[in-house]
């Protein structure tokens, strides 16, 4: 090295720290625009409802027994599908994780799956199966055991947990799989050294090592089924049973000003609890982040179940008939269904009539192809804000660099309709920014709303990767970006193809939002079957969802070829 | 060449100092180690040196050119710097050759020059028939070969080692020892080595510096840090050592309860502790600077190791040649002679210290 | 993986393109009128079906070649929020509005949204219009109950919306609209609580009934979940039509609820493209014979007085109309939030 390099090289020390203050400025300013500002003029609108200061709007919404019902209801429903959801994915994940559990990579695919599923079908479908007259499930139960009456309700808060649980816990089941399989093995080993079971492994150390996982799988579902609207849209609705989003929908269908108000006012509630919530635990998990691979390699490692092996098997085998395989087939069943009154079989009660219509109608068609450029746009860009803060969280300690990322769980912990409403108030060319009535203000939502999932995925398989890792590239002289792209992408790979998932189905197939962004040219797929879920063809809407399973599978499918096994969801 | 210049240079994290005024320079094709405890500073130094982490302040300059000041901080990665970690740090997802080969790739290196770098590097390391294998189909000590290579494919003119060997076992510990010295020898290299290990620090090392709370204890080669500890750290975290309690007054040392007594020379008074190295006492029947009871002996086969207790109850190690174990009986009077001691103020380490480590 | 979007999407186009057209439920294009000097461009917010907006679409092409008239479908509710959300920012997205109920055109004039346009159609209407020409009613929605003949004969339901709400044989097996959000069924809750007070509410309430949009609820009339539903008649026709079903209107004894739905046109200040020209052509159309078969097509009664016949499967608009539960659209304006509010409390909120 000569000695005028000396001279150069304050230039080139500026240069490697702008980068990155460059990029969290991006970022913030993004967030700022589309996310912040939105919310902050709801909140405003909420408390200045006619420009003048006023709690007018408060009293009302807030004295309103319905509305305090409505809040009851949602902690509880979603705080019970937290717990079960969390309950019924750790043994999951362990199981077809970390031990030799037959059929598991298949299982693995199946429980992912239902989070590929809009969660609106899987309500029809239980609907279907368990509503307490002649519900498929609900009969041949009372029949099987001879009951003097059926034994569901599916109209009832029990009712709506059991959906939001079946539909939710596979945010849980990814969250907590991802960290399990990336754990060192020689934790467990230890503990089996010392004499421990495979059990009280488990219990002792595997449980609390996951711990924080745990944690944010659990938040990840409350925040879900908290802000879900489809589900109890259909599900509580008959049975009376409001959630805080049924009434926020329901206000803004008011469609007056006032009705907005309240909206606004009820949704500020929501948003604060759920942020509360979600920032709690960043804050409490935040300090217990444990580094569980070293820069050594590591053999995974498989529990041998023992005699357990067939019981387990068996009953994941039933969870999955009850859980997957019931509700999906009555979707499917629906779709060729004439008459939803008469056995399937039944002589002309046969049709492909529904699904003629989802291939030729050019509304869906449009839809369709709507959804999936929005999606993609939202997660490849999601993807790569994502990719950069996880970087940036951890492995620098770059100043502000939290700030992008409580944004993003802010975003995350609004509920869907929230940071529509903001967005049209404020997107519309009243504050020189005008994207209303286009794809970009779609984008730009599911953006807010799911950029979350993709980037704790990656985030957390960041955490485990050892630093010196990537020191050792650095010692070799990569500099930042040659580093990500030479070893952080590499290894995060996988994590980065399951992220993109995470954040372009929820998108695709999103309902809330879309309601109220779409315009003519830009209505989704997601909006396109709830419209025809309830006003135009159940049979039409289940074929659209079939349609949507069967682009899943074959999509996952080619993956897994393509890449020998490597990238699949 | 490569000559490293350390003034001045401070680190804290937070509110705590972990590494006070340090410094230092090393001359090109040097061999330094970095001694010390847990937590004492060393790779904290180390990583600055590498130029993970940024001084407090101070300036470090290699070869003239500053690399870290108020002013100046070049990264890692233009600092052309080989470094060993501690937990090897090979990547998982690329084969033997391409962990090796990737310093090179950095910096646009032809391909056909790469292989025959790659290659010559892995004939060094022993890995030549492991070119194809991903990390995870390797042993330990394979793995730490892998970094090692890969440290060196560039040619760097520094290379740092943070203690590399821990990871490893005995055997293989001590034949990279001499790999690593002969590696050393071999590029003419300067290397800076990291490690709280007193024999890989005095087997391989040009310069020894014994670092404790972040301070340097003392800099010197391993013959005069083994034979003139400046402290009583040192002195007991290099080597084994008996202290001896004891008195100082009017040039002579009075051993605390006794009445034996040992001529000095020295400045101190008061209260000081008398360090002696076990090994250059030798036992006699008669006489002896200082007289106890045989308590304890073991028989190693090189050595005769045992404990002689003084009159005031203190036990001294004593390694002896292995003859002397059929000689001394336990319970036997006996003399204890030595050409050299050195003599500390009391600040309370013993002998355990490095155990403690 | 962008290639493989790629060809699935070509896929699924050329599946579309080799099945469209005959699908088409369209009306007769041969003969009409063409309005070449209607120019520009025009877009429509209704809430009328998906299906009949794609037909309507091509027989708008040819009799206006040279106006863009595009449609945005979505509820009553949806599309109410989305002018409410618009007028936030100062412009509406579209210039003509065929939605909801005259209480919603009330609404709309006195915010000083409309466009006065005295039409030459208006004397042929068979119902209310504005007399300053600032909306016209275009397609009538009556509300109506229906249930499903397959399992239930007609003497084991309700006749008429009282027994609906007051026969214990039907309890917990009725279904309706909810008026929070669907204007027909707002409609319906003020014209049932002017007749018989808000003790109707209590009523119902009592009777557990499922508060759900009507493509759920026909489901569980088919199902059997449901004896008996209160139902737009067009949803009941549109489903006999396209899938034979045999579910049945059963026209309420105390009258069926009559709901001609409006057609405004926005002022030219707030309007998406400030094209009420071609908009008070385009309401001429829909208000003329040509345009009220497509409504008609589309399972709704006409509005004209000399429209020969009912939609698929219906009465006679005639027999309907004599047998009518008023609804004083007024009324229903001024007091909108009031009876929301009794169906929601009395209704929504559970007992315990």
């Amino acid at each position: 090295m000569a000695n005028p390099a000396a001279a150069v090289e304050p230039v080139s020390k500026k240069l490697y720290f702008d980068i990155k203050w460059l990029l969290i400025f991006v970022i913030i300013a993004f967030l700022v625009i589309f996310e912040v500002f939105p919310l902050l003029y709801l909140v405003f609108r909420a408390f200045f409802p006619e420009g003048g200061f006023s709690l007018e709007a408060f009293q009302r919404v807030y004295s309103y027994p319905l509305n305090w019902t409505a809040l009851k209801n949602t902690v509880i429903t979603a705080g019970a599908s937290m717990i079960l959801g969390v309950l019924i994915a750790f043994p999951l994940a362990w199981l077809v994780g970390r031990t030799n559990l037959y059929f598991k990579k298949f299982f693995r695919t199946l429980f992912v799956m239902t989070y590929m599923v809009p969660p609106y079908v899987g309500a029809m479908a239980w609907l279907r199966l368990l509503n307490p007259r002649v519900g498929t499930l609900n009969v041949f139960l009372q029949e099987l055991f001879n009951l003097s009456e059926t034994p569901f309700n599916i109209y009832s808060v029990g009712g709506l947990i059991w959906v939001l649980t079946t539909f939710y816990y596979p945010y849980a089941f990814i969250t907590i799989s991802r960290a399990m399989e990336n754990m060192d093995p020689s934790l467990e080993e230890a503990s089996k050294i010392s004499g421990a079971s495979p059990l009280k492994t488990v219990a002792t150390i595997t449980l609390p090592m996951m711990a924080p996982s745990i944690v944010a799988a659990a938040l990840l579902v409350f925040v879900s089924a908290a802000s879900c609207y489809g589900i109890p849209s259909i599900i509580g609705a008959p049975g009376n049973v409001d959630t805080v989003t049924t009434r926020i929908i329901d206000f803004v269908y008011i469609g007056s000003s006032e009705g907005l108000s309240d909206a606004t006012t009820l949704a500020v509630f929501l948003m604060l609890i759920a942020n509360l919530v979600l920032y709690l635990s960043t804050f409490v998990v935040g300090r217990k982040q444990y580094i569980t691979v070293s820069g050594k390699s590591v053999r995974p490692n498989i529990v041998d179940l023992g005699k357990w092996r067939i019981p387990a098997t068996i009953a994941v085998i039933v969870f999955a008939i009850i859980v997957v395989v019931i509700p999906f087939a009555t979707v499917f069943a629906t779709s060729f269904t004439v008459n939803m009154g008469k056995d399937l079989f039944e002589a002309g009660n046969f049709t492909l009539k529904y699904w003629q219509v989802v291939f030729t109608r050019k509304q869906i068609l449009n839809s369709a192809q709507n959804s999936i450029v929005a999606a993609s746009v939202a997660a490849t860009l999601g993807i790569i804000i994502s990719c950069t803060m996880a970087y940036l969280l951890t492995r620098t300690r770059a100043r502000g660099r939290k700030i992008p990322d409580f944004l993003i769980t802010v975003g995350s912990g609004t509920p869907s309709i929230v940071i529509a409403l903001g967005l049209i108030m404020t997107m519309n060319g009243k504050f020189g920014i005008n994207i209303y009535n286009t794809l970009f203000i779609i984008i730009v939502a599911y953006m807010i709303k799911y950029l979350l999932m993709g980037m704790r995925t990656i985030v957390s398989a960041m955490t485990q990767i050892h630093e010196s890792l990537e020191e050792a590239a650095q010692i070799s002289g990569a500099g930042w970006l040659r580093r990500f792209k030479d070893v952080i992408l590499p290894l995060i790979g996988p994590s980065v193809v399951a992220g993109w998932f995470l954040i372009f189905m929820p998108c695709f197939y999103e309902l809330t939002m879309s309601t109220l962004l779409y315009s003519t040219d830009t209505k989704t797929i997601g909006y396109e079957l709830y419209q025809y879920q309830t006003y135009h063809s159940q049979q039409t809407a289940s074929a659209m969802a079939a349609a949507i399973l069967i682009f899943v599978v074959v999509v996952n499918w080619i993956l897994n070829k393509v890449t020998k096994g490597k990238f699949s969801i | 060449m490569s000559t490293i210049k350390i003034d001045k240079v401070r680190k804290c994290f937070g509110s705590v100092e972990v590494l006070k005024e340090f410094n230092q320079v090393f001359e090109d094709k040097e061999f330094i180690t970095l001694l010390g405890p847990s937590g004492c500073g060393k790779t904290t130094m180390l990583r600055m040196l590498a130029g993970f982490e940024k001084p407090t302040s101070g300036t470090i300059s290699i070869d003239d050119k500053v690399v870290s000041s108020d002013k100046v901080f070049i990264p890692p990665e233009k600092r052309d710097i080989g470094m060993v970690f501690q937990s090897y740090a090979v990547w998982p997802h690329m084969t033997v050759f391409d962990n090796i080969a990737y310093p090179l790739k950095i910096k646009k290196v032809p391909k056909d020059v790469i292989k025959q770098k790659v290659d010559a590097i892995m004939e060094v390391v022993h890995l030549s028939q492991y070119a194809d294998r991903i990390p995870s189909q390797l042993s330990g000590g394979q793995q730490q070969r892998v970094a090692l290579g890969r440290a060196l494919v560039a040619e760097p003119n520094l290379l740092l080692l943070d203690e590399p060997l821990s990871n490893l076992d005995a055997k293989l510990r001590e034949n990279m020892r001499f790999e690593i010295k002969a590696i050393q020898k071999k590029l003419g290299i300067t290397v800076v080595y990291v490690t709280h290990d007193q024999i890989e620090a005095m087997t391989m090392s040009d310069k020894v510096i014994v670092i404790n709370d972040g301070v340097i204890q003392q800099v010197g080669n391993p013959m005069e840090i083994y034979r003139n500890p400046a402290n009583q750290f040192v002195a007991a975290f290099v080597g084994k050592i008996d202290f001896i309690h004891a008195t100082s007054e009017n040039g002579k040392i009075t051993i605390k309860d006794t009445d034996q007594t040992l001529d000095y020379d020295g400045e101190l008074t008061g209260d000081v502790v008398v360090a002696i190295r076990p090994e250059s006492i030798h036992l006699c029947r008669e006489g002896g600077k200082l007289r106890g009871v045989m308590d304890n002996k073991t028989f190693m086969g090189d050595v005769n190791d045992c404990y002689v207790r003084l009159p005031n109850g203190k036990g001294v190690r004593v390694i002896a040649p292995p003859e002397t174990y059929d000689i001394y009986e336990i319970g036997e009077e006996i003399g204890l002679d030595f050409d050299t001691f050195h003599v500390y103020e009391d600040d309370g380490t013993d002998a355990a210290t490095k155990i403690v480590t | 993986m962008k290639k493989f979007f790629a060809i699935l999407m070509a896929a699924i186009m050329t599946l579309s393109l080799a099945a469209c057209g005959p699908t088409q439920t369209g009306i007769d294009t041969d003969g009409l009128e063409i309005h070449e000097e209607v120019t520009g461009k025009v877009v429509i917010y209704t809430s009328m079906y998906q299906d009949i907006i794609e037909a309507l679409q091509v027989t708008l092409d040819t009799v206006f070649p040279n106006c863009e008239i595009e449609f945005f479908q979505g509820g009553t509710g949806t599309i109410q929020s989305k002018v409410t959300a618009e007028l936030e920012g100062g412009k509406l997205g579209c210039d003509i509005l065929m939605v909801a109920e005259p209480a919603y055109a009330l609404e709309l004039k006195e915010l000083g949204l409309l466009h006065a346009y005295d039409s030459p159609e208006k004397e042929n209407l068979a119902f209310d219009y504005d007399p300053e020409g600032y909306w016209y009613p275009v397609r009538i929605s009556n509300m109506v109950l229906a249930y499903n003949p397959d399992l239930y004969s007609e003497d084991e339901v309700a006749s008429s919306f009282y027994d609906f709400a007051n026969d214990p044989d039907l309890k917990g097996m009725i279904s309706m609209s909810n008026p929070l959000t669907s204007g027909t069924a707002l409609a319906s809750a003020v014209g049932l609580s002017s007749t018989y007070g808000y003790e109707y509410f209590d009523a119902l309430a009592a009777q557990d009934v499922m508060v759900e949009s009507g493509s759920v609820a026909l489901t569980k009339l088919e199902t059997g979940e449901c004896k008996e539903i209160m139902i737009l008649e067009e949803s009941v026709l549109k489903k006999r039509e396209e899938e034979g079903s045999s579910i049945a209107c059963i026209y309420p004894t105390d009258g069926t609820i009559v709901c001609p739905s409006p057609i405004m046109t926005i002022t030219d200040e707030m309007s998406a493209n400030a094209n009420s020209a071609a908009c008070e052509v385009i309401t001429d159309w829909f208000l003329s014979l040509e345009g009220q078969s497509a409504i008609v097509a589309g399972w709704m009664h006409s509005v004209r007085s000399d429209y020969p016949e009912p939609p698929y499967d219906a009465i006679p608009t005639s027999e309907i109309l004599k047998n009518v539960l008023s609804v004083d659209w007024e009324f229903c304006y001024k007091n909108r939030s009031e009876v929301r509010t009794e169906f929601e409390e009395k209704v929504k909120i559970p007992e315990s």
